[in-house]
């Protein structure tokens, strides 16, 4: 979760510096928004997903869509590089707006639903995997 | 066990459902402008004359409560992870009775004619049960933050309560005896604009503050007492009036008004915190709405005249923060379900624009410019009510009621527009 407050304040800070108008400013703003999306998203989808895939198989089809909204995201990542080095103000403005509503009703869903699920889930798994410890 | 069917994108209802609520409202705020610009002379001299009545409920109801339908049909899968059941079917019978309710109850308002007023009644009944029945099983499975379902539940207990009192209104306009008139009236208002729409914005401002502009999260102090307090105040009230104490309980309403003047500084506050730079239109109505929610606390404690609160509050925030809200969620709505196949198809070829082509920011401020323009108008017809000014200025505050309403559908049809060729495109 403090993840995703960092990256909505590094989406902010993308916002801040394409209003000042300063490019180079913004170009660092915006690498450093779309550097720590993709590790997020790498974090989860090869870290947190397939865990909680294998002891809560309920969540299969929560992660799918998960996974299908980061592959729009990184698709509007993309767009936002493209138009950050056009220096395309109009684009940089339409595209962070859009990315900041994806993002915003992406990450409700993750922490209304799936990191409550994945909390109990792996926490059960902990405690079995503990039990097994204690009983050997 | 969490219900893990709750995260499927198809839970969102098809794009037709919220958008034929929201692109049918500004038709009604376009009749209460033609209200206001033909009766100009008496609307706003009291809110008991029928043109007035007409007004109100055309806004309340035609604008403000489709609206409102139409955005939690949407909303509540989203933010709540509860999908309404039968969406479409409910969306469709809630709309149209609604809709033709809303214009028979404000024929009937307007002209006195009985059967209008029986037809209006009936058809809201009907509708806004259906509404109630629909949206209240969905908030039964409704998971997420609990102070916002919280406020949203005790939002459609207050929609029950206004429609329950405004029937029994109604029967007492059609010849059923009822003492202490006065007060059961000032009792359906004020359950419909603390109640349902008060409740309302303080829910989903719990949500949609923080999340629009990167603001920190309400402050729990306020969030724990905030939605109970409105429900006791109009519950003492209700009880109050019930025992002929009608003075009493205006008073009984004071901490209800108290915490939306509080939800109205704190908002503000944490929009001055917010770490999104841009101040865009949708901010500017909140500021404005916010603005308006105190003054209208303020002239509520002073006992300033009806007619002004009425034009303050059912204008300046009824119209404005949802016409604010709209110009946000039909642009992402659009986008959001244009990209739809691609999101399935885990294939993003087909590149479109962003959210700001749908809803241009320059319009935007246009028609905010003419909203600001109107509720001069108005504000100042309310203050010189009855005299010859008073007249000239409710026309000109109709006329522009009528201008920012057809600014808003130009710019919904533009934005269905630019949906519907970009749909085609995609094939």
């Amino acid at each position: 979760m403090a993840l995703h407050h960092r990256c909505d304040h590094l989406l902010a800070a993308a916002e801040t510096q394409l209003q000042t108008g300063a490019w180079p400013s913004m170009v660092a703003a915006a690498e450093g928004l779309i550097a720590a999306m993709l590790e997020h998203f790498r974090v989860e989808e090869e870290q947190l997903f397939p865990q909680l895939a294998e002891v809560f198989q309920a969540a299969a089809s929560p992660i799918e869509v998960m996974c299908s909204e980061h592959a729009q995201m990184r698709a509007l990542l993309e767009d936002l590089g493209a138009a950050v080095e056009a220096h395309d103000q109009g684009a940089c403005t339409g595209i962070l707006e859009t990315l900041h509503f994806l993002v915003q009703q992406h990450n409700y869903k993750e922490e209304t639903v799936l990191y409550p699920m994945a909390d109990g889930a792996l926490r059960e798994a902990g405690v079995r995997i503990a039990a097994q410890l204690s009983a050997e | 066990m969490l219900n893990a069917a709750g995260l499927s994108l198809d839970q969102a209802p098809p794009i037709q459902v919220p958008f034929s609520f929201f692109r049918l409202a500004p038709l009604f705020a376009l009749l209460a402008g033609a209200v206001l610009l033909w009766d100009g002379e008496v609307v706003l001299v009291s809110r008991w004359l029928a043109p007035a009545l007409a007004v109100t409920h055309l806004l309340a109801l035609g604008f403000l409560t489709q609206v409102m339908c139409g955005a939690l049909f949407q909303m509540l899968p989203v933010l709540a992870g509860a999908p309404v059941p039968q969406v479409v079917w409910v969306g469709r019978v809630t709309q149209l009775t609604l809709v033709l309710g809303c214009l028979a109850l404000s024929w009937g308002l307007y002209s006195g004619g009985r059967a209008s007023l029986m037809l209006g009644g009936s058809l809201l009944g009907l509708g806004l049960t259906t509404f109630v029945v629909a949206v209240g099983i969905a908030l039964t499975r409704a998971r997420g933050v609990p102070q916002t379902l919280r406020a949203m539940r005790f939002a459609l207990a207050g929609l029950v309560m206004a429609l329950v009192l405004g029937l029994v209104l109604l029967a007492g306009m059609l010849g059923a005896r009822i003492t202490g008139l006065a007060g059961w009236v000032d009792l359906h208002l004020s359950w419909a604009l603390l109640g349902w729409v008060g409740m309302l914005i303080i829910g989903v401002g719990y949500q949609v503050v923080p999340m629009f502009h990167v603001t920190p999260a309400y402050p729990r102090w306020f969030t724990r007492m905030a939605a109970p307090l409105v429900l006791a105040a109009l519950v003492a009230s209700t009880g109050l009036v019930a025992l002929g104490k009608a003075g009493l309980a205006g008073w009984a309403l004071l901490p209800a008004v108290l915490v939306l003047a509080a939800f109205a500084m704190v908002t503000v506050n944490l929009q001055r915190r917010r770490e999104r730079p841009r101040v865009d239109t949708t901010l500017l109505y909140w500021w404005s709405s916010m603005g308006l929610i105190l003054i209208s606390a303020g002239l509520w404690v002073l006992d300033g005249p009806a007619e002004l609160l009425g034009v303050l509050l059912l204008v300046g925030v009824g119209v404005g923060l949802p016409t604010g809200m709209l110009l946000k969620i039909m642009s992402f709505l659009s986008w959001f379900h244009l990209q739809h196949p691609q999101v399935v198809a885990r294939r993003f070829d087909v590149r479109f624009p962003h959210m700001q082509v749908f809803m241009p920011e320059g319009l935007a401020r246009i028609q905010f410019a003419v909203f600001t323009l109107m509720l001069v108008l108005l504000t100042l017809a309310g203050l010189s009510s009855g005299s010859p000014w008073g007249a000239y200025l409710a026309r000109g505050g109709g006329a522009a009621v009528m201008a920012g309403a057809l600014l808003l559908v130009w710019m919904q049809w533009g934005c269905y527009r630019t949906y519907q060729s970009i749909s085609r495109q995609l094939g």
